[in-house]
């Protein structure tokens, strides 16, 4: 194993934004174009079947929360109920607090992430630091700031490592990616789930979408569909949500967010 | 104000009202970059009577980012012998490295190589020392380990299994 240290990449020169503007699901397709057929039937599916718009994010490990969380916001911000949808949410996320605590996490090491992604939610319905309330544009610009970005991953990660220790329904599943052996979940939580950069896989996403009460969709993307078509995975453990599903995109080793617009809407203060 | 700042306040403001784990003693505190802590093994080991001092170096994206870690070797204090220590102070634990998380603080930081040290039976350093001090970094962060499996039960309370490892690696 290859020691690598977390959070070090973080300021070199980003190849990719962290997350990205909304773009056609065309411009995906057409990176396939001269490669892998499968994947092209199949991004050619996702265009019939209405889902246009893909929103790209750095495959730096982290994909699978930031998405997730990028997608969360933007569905509260896009909610017919804004009020509804966000205070919603922040009762869960403030529900989420005593349950860090009781699996050992010290508050210290929590709240400013806590109030990172509080702060931000909270922002859809009453003005921020810089009077305004959040729109799309200003929240891509926390996206990619990476201070605001990272805090906002490292708290679904603490989310998700608390779930994983209180909900005795998962322990059944914590099972090492490598050597496929029986972990505990402390363990297992240390090395996956609580260290920055390391992918997410079903596990972490089941505890995740339990823990922030959201569904959430999975196409997955792997080129081998004979007839093209591509399979969502639901993870469905939010039966009473205010918020519409939060809609991934899966190919091997990397999660973006899947869209049926395709391209970001100007927001209206910016409307002539 | 910087995300390390404002977690690095708390951890102070900490320490200063609840005190530090016993054997351990914060040093210097001045800026929010570099910190000096000193570690203590207590009981019967065989560091009796030693004392050591750790140097932490944060940059602003501490917690997200691991801070560099390393014993302070100078008039005053030298590296324990320990076959995860080289005589320069660096130290080869997972959890500087891939195993970081920012559930974890100075404290705990120091709490889980006190541990390292008290399960030490034999006072030794890593078979490569000279070949690495001689060639190694400055800062501790910029040498890429490789690992080898190597357990220890320390007494940090949040982590059950702290996996130190050890042997080969290759400068970056």
């Amino acid at each position: 194993m290859s020691q690598s240290f977390p959070g070090d990449a973080l300021d070199d020169t980003p190849s990719r934004p962290l997350i990205a503007p909304l773009a056609p699901m065309l411009t995906l397709r057409e990176e396939y174009v001269n490669g892998s057929q499968g994947f092209v039937k199949q991004i050619d599916y996702l265009i019939s079947e209405g889902w246009i718009g893909v929103r790209r994010t750095r495959g730096d490990g982290d994909c699978f929360y930031r998405s997730l969380a990028f997608a969360y916001i933007e569905n509260i911000l896009n909610a017919s109920d804004t009020m509804l949808a966000a205070t919603g949410a922040l009762s869960v996320l403030e529900a989420s607090q005593p349950q860090l605590e009781q699996v050992g996490f010290q508050r210290l090491v929590f709240e400013d992430f806590y109030d990172c992604l509080a702060g931000l939610i909270n922002q859809v319905i009453s003005p921020g630091p810089d009077g305004q309330v959040l729109n799309i544009n200003t929240l891509l610009e926390a996206f990619n700031n990476p201070e605001v970005s990272n805090s906002i991953v490292v708290y679904l990660r603490l989310l998700t490592s608390a779930e994983i220790k209180t909900n005795p329904e998962i322990a059944a599943f914590l099972i090492h990616p490598e050597t496929g052996e029986q972990m505990d979940p402390e363990s297992f939580c240390n090395n996956f789930v609580e260290a920055v950069g390391k992918e997410a896989d079903h596990v972490q996403m089941n505890a995740l979408a339990t823990a922030l009460k959201v569904n959430v969709n999975v196409a997955y993307l792997d080129g081998h569909d004979p007839q093209g078509k591509v399979s969502f995975v639901p993870f469905q453990n939010a039966p009473f949500t205010f918020l519409e599903p939060v809609n991934l995109l899966y190919r091997p080793g990397h999660y973006d967010i899947l869209d049926r617009r395709d391209a970001d809407p100007i927001p209206p203060l910016l409307v002539q | 104000m910087a995300v390390s700042t404002r977690r690095l306040q708390k951890e102070l403001a900490d320490i200063k009202r609840d005190g530090t784990p016993v054997g351990i003693t914060l040093l210097s505190a001045e800026d929010f970059a570099t910190w000096y802590l000193s570690v203590e093994v207590l009981g019967n080991t065989v560091y009796e009577g030693e004392k050591f001092a750790l140097k932490f170096r944060f940059d602003g994206q501490y917690p997200i980012s691991a801070p560099a870690v390393q014993f302070v070797v100078d008039d005053t204090y030298q590296a324990p012998v320990h076959p995860h220590v080289y005589s320069n102070g660096h130290i080869c634990a997972s959890i500087l490295g891939s195993e970081w998380s920012p559930v974890l603080s100075v404290v705990s930081v120091c709490v889980t190589i006190q541990s390292m040290l008290a399960s030490c039976k034999k006072k030794e350093r890593p078979p490569d020392n000279d070949r690495y001090v001689s060639h190694a970094p400055e800062n501790p962060k910029k040498t890429r380990w490789d690992f080898h499996d190597d357990k220890y039960v320390p007494s940090s309370p949040r982590r059950s299994t702290v996996s130190v490892l050890t042997i080969s690696r290759r400068s970056v």
